[in-house]
């Protein structure tokens, strides 16, 4: 008889796993399904010199670059919706720690369609005209083509392949496949295009359990997940929680004020604690 | 602001905005003042108007207010959810979406416009969220709607940064730039509704209460007076702003 892989592992042993300078996607938006619980972990583990990617940037990505683990950003835009902007990532790009890659959400989907299927590139007529095209193009990741059918102007872009993701998941089994309920806005392309993909799943069960025709993720592009209930916290998880608003609005506070408030709220809700449990009581109190 | 103290400049503007809306749109929406003007016109004038998010939600329908895209209660109603590929590309770039309503921190003469950064008083920048499917949109949609303030400073020949074409760039058509669509054809703020075409801008409408001068001041781009003169833009209907008070935003977070 055959046997599934088992791939649940612990949240600590997942963040291990990724070496400083890696290559990281993530796949929340804005305020809703972002992998906090992973960033914090990345925080602890003194984690630094990645590159993010994530298409519709918001807090995990923000807390990274507070946190000091991150050089490199590409994205198409980031806010926390109508709590707020990026503020970290903002402060560090207006300082120029943060080297920025910046695309259109079609675009830079479009890059991770081509890194999952091994196409040799993708093209489009977004961001023709456009402030964004310069950058892409001095960079050498966009070129102005016009089409070998009709002539028309338009851009070839080359496929994106990030080492990792992580990808906050609602229901996961021991083997990896995976269900993503609500929107998915670019979460299987973020999915298809990386090398490694690593879940954090808010429920886990055995092989078997899950409706085929429910997969998001197949366990087939899956290394690892790991089991962090509530693990999306202070953002929304449709269908199982709502965004903690007070929480928001206080992270932003920090975050806005400056560089020492916003590292003084990772000291107190990050540094300060040793696992997520943790987190999220001080969080509750 | 608000030319007139029955409504406030937020509910002025959503009202505005909404009639720029058609019933049989189908249109993507951004966050914020869009949400607003897009929702309102589904519930009154426009019910078939169809709206979609760059999240990858289908038709929603909310029934109360929400923090933008990304609030689950904003995909209240949703007939279906999918990806970004599946909105800013099979509908968007294919040629599937026949309004864009967005709001911009900054617009040229040809409706080009800004949701990148601005330049504060010291020359230093100031970024905000960047393009996300701003570009996407306003590259491949039918037509575009601007909603936002009106302030002098977001008026500007040349912008700081410019993330969505408008009717063109640098002087060249959106047809020789590759582009589909005829790009921007309204800036609605809380104070007026100015009306691009090939031609350039031209003040369409003040809200009650405005006077076409005050308006053309603070507004530094080249504005003509469309033929047959400036016109009153109509005033928000009782049930506009019953609608807007009671269901849409009734904390204030968009339109107090």
């Amino acid at each position: 008889m055959s046997t599934r892989p088992d791939r649940v592992v612990s949240l600590h042993e997942l963040a291990a796993g990724i070496p400083d300078g890696s290559h990281v996607a993530l796949a929340g938006f804005a305020i809703t399904r972002n992998a906090v619980a992973f960033a914090h972990e990345l925080i602890r583990a003194g984690t630094v010199g990645l590159s993010v990617t994530q298409v519709f940037g918001g807090i995990e990505t923000d807390l990274l670059v507070a946190g000091g683990a991150v050089d490199r950003l590409t994205y198409a835009s980031g806010s926390l919706d109508r709590f707020g902007l990026l503020h970290a990532v903002n402060r560090a790009l207006q300082t120029g720690r943060l080297e920025l890659s910046e695309y259109s959400g079609l675009a830079l989907a479009l890059r991770l369609h081509a890194g999952g299927l091994g196409l040799p590139f993708v093209t489009t007529r977004s961001m023709l005209g456009s402030d964004l095209l310069a950058p892409l193009v001095a960079a050498g990741q966009v070129k102005q083509i016009e089409s070998p059918f009709d002539g028309a102007p338009c851009l070839a872009l080359p496929p994106l392949r990030p080492d990792f993701s992580v990808i906050h998941v609602d229901v996961a089994d021991r083997a990896g496949n995976a269900v993503v309920d609500g929107p998915l806005w670019s979460i299987p392309e973020t999915a298809r295009a990386s090398k490694v993909v690593l879940l954090v799943s808010e429920e886990i069960v055995d092989v078997g359990e899950l409706d085929p025709s429910r997969v998001t993720i197949p366990g087939s592009l899956v290394h690892a997940v790991t089991h962090v209930p509530r693990g999306g916290h202070p953002t929304a998880v449709y269908g199982r929680y709502d965004y903690d608003a007070g929480h928001l609005r206080s992270y932003v506070a920090a975050a806005s004020a400056g560089a020492e408030e916003h590292d003084a709220y990772l000291d107190r809700f990050v540094r300060g604690v040793s696992t997520f449990d943790e987190y999220l009581a001080l969080a509750a109190a | 602001m608000s030319a007139d103290e029955r409504w406030t400049g937020g509910e002025m503007l959503a009202v505005a905005g909404s009639l720029q809306v058609q019933d049989g749109d189908v249109a993507v929406v951004g966050l914020g003042l869009p949400q607003m003007a897009a929702l309102l016109a589904q519930r009154t004038h426009a019910p078939s108007a169809r709206l979609l998010l760059e999240i990858g939600v289908f038709e929603p329908m909310p029934t109360e207010p929400s923090a933008g895209i990304a609030d689950p209660r904003m995909w209240r109603g949703a007939t279906a959810f999918g990806t970004t590929l599946e909105v800013l590309g099979v509908m968007v770039h294919g040629g599937r979406v026949s309004l864009g309503l967005l709001g911009a921190l900054q617009v040229d003469p040809w409706g080009s416009f800004n949701t990148t950064e601005v330049e504060e008083a010291d020359g230093s920048r100031r970024r905000f969220r960047g393009s996300g499917g701003g570009n996407d949109i306003s590259s491949n949609a039918g037509r575009i709607v601007i909603v936002m303030t009106h302030q002098a400073r977001k008026f500007a020949e040349t912008l700081t940064f410019l993330t969505s074409p408008g009717r063109q760039v640098g002087g060249r058509s959106r047809a020789d730039l590759g582009l589909p669509g005829e790009g921007t054809c309204a800036v609605v703020t809380d104070r007026a509704v100015i009306a691009f075409g090939p031609d350039g801008a031209a003040l369409e409408s003040v809200h009650p209460g405005e006077h076409p001068d005050a308006v053309l001041a603070d507004t530094p781009i080249p504005l003509a007076v469309p033929h047959g003169g400036t016109k009153e833009t109509p005033a928000p209907t009782a049930r506009q702003l019953a609608f807007i008070r009671n269901e849409l935003d009734p904390k204030g977070w968009y339109t107090s």
